[in-house]
């Protein structure tokens, strides 16, 4: 059915080449940078829900309040082993493990530096705080308890903190103890982890003077079956009660996974609108490229839209000739302007990689991404071919044959 | 010359007027363009006016030392080493050094109307003249009540914010009695709005007082030092930086504290400030670029419509390089045009930005800021852009054959 209206638009476009050229320019430039940009924003954003995905569906996280960074020990109130046996009772609850962590001074050769140090638990409980830094071991193994050695992270085998590359076996101090590095983990992107080391529970109570009764920061695990909202709601309630609070009161907070990602996502939301907001300006300046091109095509043509008109074309048939041609034009554009962009977010990805060490950003695309792209240029297209087609739809056949 | 250009300027007002659409939508590619600019980089500017006038009244002879600390976190608070009153002894004898004062940042549990929330707690020096360096540091002045003075014990001052209904439900008022820790602190005072979070939120309490709430006596988390009239500041505080290095038993390098500049701090700021604006004023230059390529395609057409005006101004003796030059110069002036008419809506655009930003976060920290050399500066950019993007054109035009050109129809 558009066979007729497609070769005619092809005849115009390779009739005035130069001009088509530029015009689409206009539209592949603004598609490729907004396609640049979503992608890679979708990937970092892909990257992080993975990494939280990683954590785990099933855990809940309970921390004392006033502390500054999740995790880190509180100035002000304490968990204790009493409401890991509450969080323990709540129905739904597989397993809870104890974790500790604080910033210990990191001492090697004459360098003194602070560094995050996590613990983890000596029992079976283990494996869920291993859940939670999502880095597995690269190499060596992790200690047995009460074993004065240290896991470290990747920015330790850099020289990204010290001066010295650490290898296993090497003995560091930490707050003046010595300790022996037994196992890396791996690298993930997070300069608290890569940046951090990890070591028995014991053992850091012992460093840290940590009172045999602090539970630090709580992690449980959830049944499969069970609601985790409803499950955290139970745990909030029961360590109220059992620490005596009344409901706006709470000295702990309850988070799910799902928590954190929402309020990460409603950072990034706004980042991301504005980047592409800005971007889309240029779109908008390429549709105006093309409602130009398309005035000068309709005035040039003015004499065959007589004749056209003349042997009996109505004028909706002139508006859709002219429409197509123009959404050509976008789609033509947009078809340049995505495999451009997906070339681009490709080589900002393989750029960050190289420069951060880690695969932390990844051009991401999606297949709405790319047919969205091209559905909005075509959309684009049409829509700035509008006022000239229908100019040239509007034309008295007697007057356009006598135009020259 | 000035004929010259008078012709060239009567020569491409004709063409605008003649094609006054093509024209006009030609100049709307690039005004957009450079109001996207224009608007951006002057509420960059503005914002780093007002960052720079909030450090300079905050005065560029302090230094400010705190410990090393893991990662960004409020000063002393994620270190492992910690600074102490005898550190604030050595750095008040170093010479050149006028006044000092420490500060102890804790988090802290803050009750009122039986809700609880959890909150930084800064302390006030009890010295009247570190407390008055503090107060002059911060800008500190009381909205309603005092500050707080020498010999208070369980008193506190608290930023503008806690007026606010929804912090704790009810608004604060002088009198009342608030609960840090479980200890109850009665509320002296409430300080003027100073339009940053940070300081809105402040809840000030006195030094001995603080150190017995947690137990923590003689520990600082922050030292601010004033160096005296007519000194360099980075000066004393590479002074400040020896004497601590010694006392301290540190090497060069491996220190376990920080000494900055006001100066220092403003321009680490500036810096974060500059890459995000180039991200962003990057990105918006790309509907430049394509208002340009607008400009190119619209001086081909004009150029192809001309062809037989070219072959009659070529065959009464005009040279290439006039033709060039007309072309070049309509060109040049389409961006011109579209420059003016960008530059002042980005004006608009800006002034909106302001406005709407005063009226929600209630503070004047973000201004446009219009410098002459943004405005005359944009204007010769739109105009070097409209030349750039006629070059091909207008060269096509000058290499024309003037036979060829006369018989084309």
């Amino acid at each position: 059915m558009l066979k007729d209206e497609f070769r005619y638009a092809a005849k115009f476009l390779t009739h005035r080449k130069l001009r088509s050229w530029l015009t689409m320019l206009g539209i592949f430039i603004g598609i490729a940078a907004v396609v640049a940009l979503v992608s890679l924003s979708q990937g970092l954003q892909v990257a992080i829900e993975e990494q939280f995905a990683k954590i785990g569906t099933d855990k809940i996280i309970i921390s004392p309040k006033g502390a500054f960074s999740a995790g880190l020990e509180s100035d002000v109130t304490q968990l204790t082993l009493r409401d890991k046996k509450r969080v323990e009772d709540v129905p739904s609850i597989d397993e809870v493990a104890v974790y500790l962590t604080t910033v210990g001074r990191l001492s090697l050769d004459d360098e003194n530096i602070p560094v995050f140090v996590g613990s983890l638990p000596s029992d079976d409980s283990r494996q869920l705080v291993r859940d939670l830094y999502t880095a597995d071991l690269e190499q060596g193994r992790t200690f047995r308890e009460g074993e004065a050695k240290i896991i470290i992270g990747d920015d330790f085998v850099r020289t990204r903190v010290l001066e010295r590359e650490l290898r296993l076996g090497d003995k560091i101090l930490l707050n003046d103890v010595q300790f022996e590095v037994i196992g890396v983990m791996e690298r993930i992107g997070d300069p608290g982890i890569d940046g951090g080391v990890l070591m028995d529970e014991k053992q850091f109570r012992d460093l840290f003077e940590i009172d045999d009764d602090n539970a630090g920061t709580l992690i449980a695990r959830v049944q499969g079956s069970a609601n985790i909202d409803l499950v955290a709601e139970r745990i909030e309630r029961s360590l109220r009660n059992g620490r005596g609070l009344d409901a706006g009161k709470e000295d702990f907070s309850v988070q799910t996974p799902e928590d954190l990602i929402a309020t990460f996502n409603t950072i990034f939301a706004i980042v991301q609108a504005v980047l592409i907001g800005i971007a889309a300006i240029s779109l908008l300046v390429g549709g105006i490229g093309i409602t130009n091109t398309m005035y000068t095509a309709v005035l040039e043509r003015t004499n065959e839209i007589g004749v056209m008109k003349a042997i009996g074309a109505r004028n909706e048939d002139v508006l859709r000739l002219f429409l197509f041609e123009s959404g050509l034009l976008g789609l033509i554009g947009g078809a340049i302007g995505v495999a451009l962009g997906m070339g681009i977010a490709k080589m900002v990805e393989i750029l960050a990689t190289q420069a951060f060490g880690t695969p932390l950003i990844q051009a991401s695309f999606p297949i709405y991404l790319i047919v969205g792209a091209l559905m909005f240029a075509f959309v684009v297209g049409i829509a700035s071919g509008v006022l000239p087609a229908y100019q040239a739809a509007k034309l008295q056949p007697v007057e356009a044959l006598r135009y020259e | 010359m000035s004929n010259l250009f008078r012709f060239y300027g009567r020569f491409a007002v004709n063409t605008f007027r003649k094609r006054k659409l093509r024209s006009l939508l030609t100049m709307l590619g690039i005004f957009i363009g450079i109001a996207a600019i224009v608007s951006l980089i002057s509420l960059g500017q503005g914002l780093q006016t007002a960052i720079a006038a909030q450090f300079q009244a905050l005065g560029t002879d302090r230094i400010i030392i705190q410990p090393k600390s893991a990662l960004f976190a409020p000063p002393g608070q994620l270190s492992v080493t910690q600074l102490s009153e005898a550190d604030l002894d050595r750095i008040e004898d170093v010479p050149g050094v006028a006044r000092v004062a420490s500060r102890l940042l804790k988090n802290a549990k803050i009750e009122y109307n039986d809700q609880v929330k959890f909150h930084l707690v800064a302390s006030m020096p009890d010295k009247a003249d570190g407390r008055r360096l503090v107060e002059e540091s911060l800008r500190l002045t009381a909205a309603k009540g005092r500050l707080i003075e020498s010999g208070d014990r369980k008193k506190v001052v608290v930023g503008n914010s806690f007026l606010d209904k929804d912090l704790f439900g009810r608004a604060i008022k002088t009198g009342d009695s608030i609960l840090i820790n479980d200890e109850t602190f009665r509320v002296v005072g409430i300080l003027e709005k100073l339009g940053n979070p940070g300081f809105d939120d402040a809840v000030l309490i006195p030094e001995k007082a603080m150190q017995e709430l947690y137990n923590v006596p003689g520990e600082v988390s922050a030292i601010i030092a004033q160096s005296a009239p007519g000194l360099v500041p980075e000066e004393v505080g590479d002074r400040i930086a020896r004497r601590l290095r010694t006392f301290r038993d540190v090497d060069e390098g491996k220190e376990d504290f920080t000494v900055q500049t006001t100066g220092e701090l403003l321009d680490a700021f500036e810096n974060i400030l500059n890459v995000v604006t180039a991200v962003l004023v990057g990105i918006a230059f790309i509907s430049l670029l394509v208002g340009g390529i607008g400009i190119t395609n619209t001086m081909y057409t004009s150029v192809l419509e001309r062809t037989n005006d070219i072959g009659v101004m070529k065959a009464i003796g005009a040279k290439n390089k006039d033709v060039l030059f007309i072309f070049m110069f309509e060109s040049g002036l389409l961006g011109l045009v579209g420059g003016t008419i960008g530059v002042l809506i980005g004006y608009g655009f800006g002034k909106i930005v302001e406005f709407g930003a005063a009226q929600a976060l209630g503070s004047g920290l973000i201004q446009a800021a219009f410098p002459p050399y943004l405005i005359i500066g944009s204007l010769a950019f739109s105009f070097i852009v409209g030349g750039i993007a006629g070059t091909l054109p207008a060269i096509q035009a000058s290499r024309m054959n003037p036979v060829d050109a006369l018989r084309h129809s």
